[in-house]
């Protein structure tokens, strides 16, 4: 198994240019440090550009400026030792589950027997191993983003990146994997960096909360959780918690609210929503 | 599952739809029958009976032109040489337009130039460039006793050409409308572009390369009709009723006709027999 690696993000900017060349500023000057092994979730708002952001972790995106490593290694291009789950359902409909999950390993030239005992490995992780020969269309949608994270996790990646995987889901659904998703990292230890705009999501996983804003895009608050697991969403330690980020998060959406209201009154010129910038980070 | 439930309809309804679905052939047939007896003239509506015989015996010399099956063998020959050799020049150059904007910026708006121009309108200029020469010829033999002296060049031209524009531009299609979520995936996995290509791109464009196959093969097949009713045509199908016009043989001219409805839909089908595999997915989705 890969070590797990942790991630340095100096200066990162990233602006987007629009169909009628404005400038969208999607993210501004974030530095962040993330330890191996570690479990950190990212809230905030939408279009705050926490997407984008963990799209040019990804390398999927290029930054404007500033870079971003992994272990000692600036990242250019998607990398073999980082994985990716997305919010929306993103499995291959032409392939069965099993052979969803056994890509990464075909892509990296792994003889067959070796990636399907691999793949089945990890589907019964995610206790889907009855599924093996179905097709993705003939899972429920929970069903399908645990795929997607085994899928994720065949090359053994030593950093997970999740999108607000589980942002399509009910509550309960949403409860169960986030208490599988938790195991697999104790399993694996790898290092988990985890996007959401729910509040109780991301206080229930990390270990640590980077709380994001908007306009300026910023790095608002960095809060170490330290409640034991599982952790009780009605205690009130978990509750505190989830005011504190709470607290935050309104704080920075009113500044914004008075901006627009300034900068509406003064010149008329054109408010960039956070619609435009999360489109753009699509 | 859900499939399976629709299946299990009772055989009372089953037999409902069948009898709904042939009141009005039956009614076609009747009504078809009564005005050729009435009329009473062959040259004009024959009766069924007439075409029946002709159907029920592919292997009787027709009015000095070979069988039935003779001629519709040598336009589904025809038809099949020029669609192969469209299939195999429009999928890559559509793989390659899809994938690759420069390509599709100097190519797109040639073929645009072409495309509204109906084949059927190169006829005459295939005739006067290409005149009698057969595939045969081509290899410098002048005669070969076989099937492949009656496929013209012309001809193989314009099914050429009635074929590339539908596959071609669903191939273009297909690869455009790809959901980038897909490639996405891949490439976070760490997949090099050839692969992407080949395991992402090619089996989620498949479905609609596959339509434009269909489409292509009916477009050849109909225009194979058209090009073998011309001056200079000697056999094939579309010959064969234009020769039956002009000698008033209509029973051999309305079986010509069904054959070639029939053949049409056979053709059809049997791309779809092949695609089934690579396309269900596609269907399945909600």
């Amino acid at each position: 198994m890969s070590n797990p690696l942790g991630v340095s993000i100096k200066n990162l900017k990233k602006i987007f240019t629009t169909d009628n060349s404005d400038a969208l500023v999607a993210l501004d000057n974030i530095n962040l440090e993330i330890a191996p092994h570690s479990f950190t979730c990212i809230v905030g708002a939408t279009g705050c550009g926490k997407t984008t952001l963990l799209r040019i972790i990804a390398g999927l995106e290029q930054p404007t400026s500033g870079s971003v490593f992994i272990g000692k290694e600036p990242v250019i291009e998607p990398r073999p030792d980082t994985s990716m789950v997305f919010q929306q359902y993103s499995l291959f409909p032409w392939r069965t589950v099993l052979d969803n999950v056994a890509f990464g390993l075909e892509v990296q030239k792994i003889p067959k027997k070796v990636r399907y005992q691999k793949a089945m490995q990890l589907l019964a992780m995610v206790s889907l191993t009855n599924f093996a020969r179905n097709r993705p269309y003939e899972l429920s949608g929970g069903m399908q983003q645990r795929v997607a994270i085994a899928r994720a996790l065949a090359i053994d990646p030593s950093l997970l990146l999740l999108d607000e995987p589980f942002g399509a889901l009910d509550e309960r659904t949403r409860h169960r994997l986030q208490d599988e998703l938790l195991l697999i990292w104790e399993k694996t230890k790898k290092t988990i960096l985890f996007v959401t705009h729910n509040i109780d999501e991301a206080v229930y996983l990390g270990e640590r909360v980077v709380v994001m804003a908007d306009r300026p895009s910023r790095i608002a608050d960095d809060i170490k959780i330290n409640i034991a697991r599982p952790r009780n969403r009605l205690a009130a330690e978990f509750v505190d918690t989830i005011l504190r980020v709470r607290a935050v998060l309104e704080q920075t959406m009113q500044q914004d609210n008075k901006e627009e209201i300034i900068r509406q009154g003064g010149k008329n010129e054109k408010i960039i929503s956070s619609n435009d910038i999360s489109c753009c980070g699509r | 599952m859900k499939l399976k439930r629709n299946r299990k309809k009772t055989v009372s309804a089953r037999l409902k739809n069948i009898i709904l679905s042939i009141i009005l052939p039956v009614t076609f047939l009747a009504v078809w029958q009564l005005v050729a007896v009435k009329l009473n003239n062959p040259f004009l509506i024959p009766r069924l009976e007439a075409v029946l015989n002709r159907l029920t015996h592919p292997f009787a010399n027709i009015l000095e032109t070979g069988s039935l099956l003779f001629n519709i063998g040598v336009s589904a020959i025809r038809v099949l040489m020029g669609f192969v050799l469209a299939t195999l020049v429009a999928i890559p150059l559509g793989l390659l337009m899809g994938r690759i904007n420069l390509v599709r910026r100097i190519i797109g708006p040639f073929v645009e130039l072409f495309r509204p121009l109906c084949p059927i309108a190169w006829i005459p200029f295939a005739m006067a460039v290409f005149k009698t020469y057969t595939v045969v010829n081509l290899f410098g033999i002048r005669y070969s006793n076989t099937i492949f002296d009656t496929i013209q060049v012309g001809m193989l031209f314009i099914l050429f050409y009635g074929a590339f524009f539908p596959i071609l531009l669903n191939t273009i299609d297909g690869v455009l409308r790809v959901r980038d979520i897909y490639i996405e995936s891949a490439r976070v996995l760490a997949t090099p572009p050839n692969q992407i290509f080949r395991k992402v791109i090619l089996p989620a464009a498949l479905p609609q390369i596959f339509t434009g196959l269909r489409v292509g093969l009916g477009v050849s097949w109909m225009v194979i009709i058209a090009a073998e009713m011309l001056p200079g045509s000697d056999s094939g199908i579309g010959y064969l009723i234009m020769y039956a016009y002009q000698l008033a043989e209509m029973d051999v001219l309305i079986t010509g006709m069904i054959l070639i409805g029939v053949v049409g839909a056979l053709l059809s089908w049997f791309v779809q027999l092949i695609s089934r595999p690579f396309v269900k997915w596609q269907a399945l989705e909600r």
